[in-house]
């Protein structure tokens, strides 16, 4: 279990939580899997532990993290891939799996927190974008990124977001209190969409986990659906666009200066920048920053980087108008139960494909829990309804 | 893509592949057309962009001076300082 951890607490606390290595902690590396920031430690932490901690909660470690998180699973991280017999496995959900901490506190920017719930057998909620401060957590997608909870239990996902929901000054694009609060409102949960477009590609032990999940919410008395949206499906192309577009201007700071790792090998300023960042960064954010970097090209500017933003509209307009008849959506998280570190070296760019569902709900900012393997995505502010959901289907299961 | 673009991109990006990362990046680039082509299909003539998911406030507050972190606080995790300053290679000769 070391190696899931970068730093491990020595804490007999009752309620610990870990923070993945994307979450500032004061006196305590962050990295974001990365060689850039090895040893970096920042002076302030984020908003949403600093709520925890003020609420009674311990924090158990770090756990590692993949660079930038933009991967599947945490395997592109400097420190290497945690896995057993080849299979590829996320280190903050294994710290939780092992009892060592009841939640994990995690920033989930292309997905790699809901993947890792659904192939883990846990429960994780990405709340509506704007509810839970991103101060004090490492930028790399800003425009979807969320702080999310994933846990053993329903229950430890809603006390946890119950705590670190709320609106914070230091985070512009946070919501008013109100709104914040929305996050704990109850709502009933009469009709769930199946997406079938979206079970493209998944393998059968995908689509068994989304017939058992039905059948248990249709034992539950809800109604559930199959639909068809092809545009929903159109959100990876987007989102890779807006995500590598956002992360290369946000890893545009890290220069070899002012902190994190600085080359040996410079005869001048252009080479200290270059070899810094060329020695430092690893393959897959290396050509993200560049697909972004030409996202952002004034020839391509208008075509892709701005039709992104339009078609990312047209998604959350196609999303509101299923929202009129469903309460939920419900799509896989991942192709299949688990990666092997052989696939992933047969295809680096892997995550580029894998968010095809996960981006649906990143592009647009709305919440999805992940429950039984599988993924809910429901109205704005309707977190309190999809975790009831995962309940009522964890007690339908037993 | 091409050579010549990918250059620019390293030389904007300050970063220098290898010939073999060139090639990965290269087959990247392939995959993303593909991805371009289906959002060219879709028809955005009457869509707004949409830059920000939920509705954006400017936050307003009293402008008080603070100082909240020590200079050299901020500097500890520098690669090489110089009484205050940051240090980097000799720009002007």
């Amino acid at each position: 279990m070391m190696k899931a951890y970068t730093y491990k607490a020595d804490t007999a606390a009752e309620k610990r939580i870990v923070a993945d290595d994307m979450i500032l902690t004061k006196d305590i590396p962050t990295t974001a899997g990365s060689k850039m920031l090895e040893g970096y430690v920042s002076l302030f932490e984020a908003e949403a532990l600093t709520r925890l901690k003020n609420a009674g909660y311990s924090l158990s470690g770090k756990a590692d993290v993949g660079e930038f998180a933009i991967d599947l699973l945490g395997e592109t991280s400097v420190r290497g891939a945690l896995s057993v017999d080849g299979k590829i496995l996320n280190p903050a959900a294994e710290i939780v799996s092992s009892g060592e901490a009841m939640a994990a506190l995690t920033l989930d920017v292309n997905g790699s927190v809901r993947r890792a719930a659904a192939q883990s057998g846990l429960i994780s909620v990405k709340p509506t974008y704007g509810t839970v401060s991103r101060y004090g957590t490492i930028p790399a997608a800003c425009s979807g990124e969320t702080v999310s909870v994933m846990a053993k239990c329903p229950s430890v996902c809603r006390e946890v977001l119950g705590v670190i929901a709320g609106h914070d000054d230091k985070d512009g694009t946070s919501l008013p209190e109100e709104k914040c609060a929305l996050v704990s409102a109850a709502a009933p949960i009469r009709r769930v969409a199946i997406l079938t477009d979206m079970a493209e590609g998944a393998d059968g032990s995908v689509t068994e986990r989304i017939d058992a999940l039905s059948r248990a919410l249709e034992a539950s008395g809800v109604t559930v659906e199959k639909i068809s949206s092809t545009l929903i499906s159109s959100a990876r192309a987007a989102w890779n666009i807006l995500m590598s577009a956002e992360l290369c201007n946000n890893v545009s700071r890290y220069d070899g200066v002012k902190y994190g790792y600085r080359s040996d090998n410079f005869s001048g300023l252009d080479e200290l920048y270059t070899n810094s960042r060329t020695e430092a960064f690893g393959e897959l954010l290396k050509t993200a920053i560049l697909f972004g970097s030409d996202t952002l090209s004034t020839e391509n500017y208008m075509k892709v980087y701005d039709k992104s933003l339009r078609v990312r509209r047209l998604i959350s307009e196609e999303f509101t108008r299923m929202f009129e008849s469903f309460d939920a959506v419900m799509m896989p998280a991942c192709s299949s139960m688990s990666y092997t570190e052989e696939a992933v070296k047969a295809d680096k760019y892997l995550c580029f494909k894998e968010n095809f569902y996960t981006a649906p709900a990143s592009i647009t900012g709305l919440p999805a829990v992940v429950t039984g393997g599988v993924q809910l995505v429901g109205r704005a502010f309707s977190e309190a309804a999809l975790l009831d959901l995962a309940e009522l289907s964890a007690k339908e299961g037993k | 893509m091409d050579r010549d673009t990918l250059r620019r991109l390293e030389l904007l990006n300050q970063l220098s592949l290898t010939e073999a990362q060139k090639e990965d990046v290269f087959s990247f680039f392939a995959d993303r057309d593909e991805d371009l082509k289906a959002l060219e299909a879709i028809d955005t003539e009457n869509t707004e962009r949409m830059v920000h998911v939920m509705p954006i406030m400017t936050v307003v507050r009293e402008d008080v001076v603070s100082q909240p972190f020590a200079r050299e606080d901020l500097q500890r995790g520098a690669p090489e300082t110089d009484e205050g300053y940051w240090c980097v290679p000799r720009v002007v000769e």
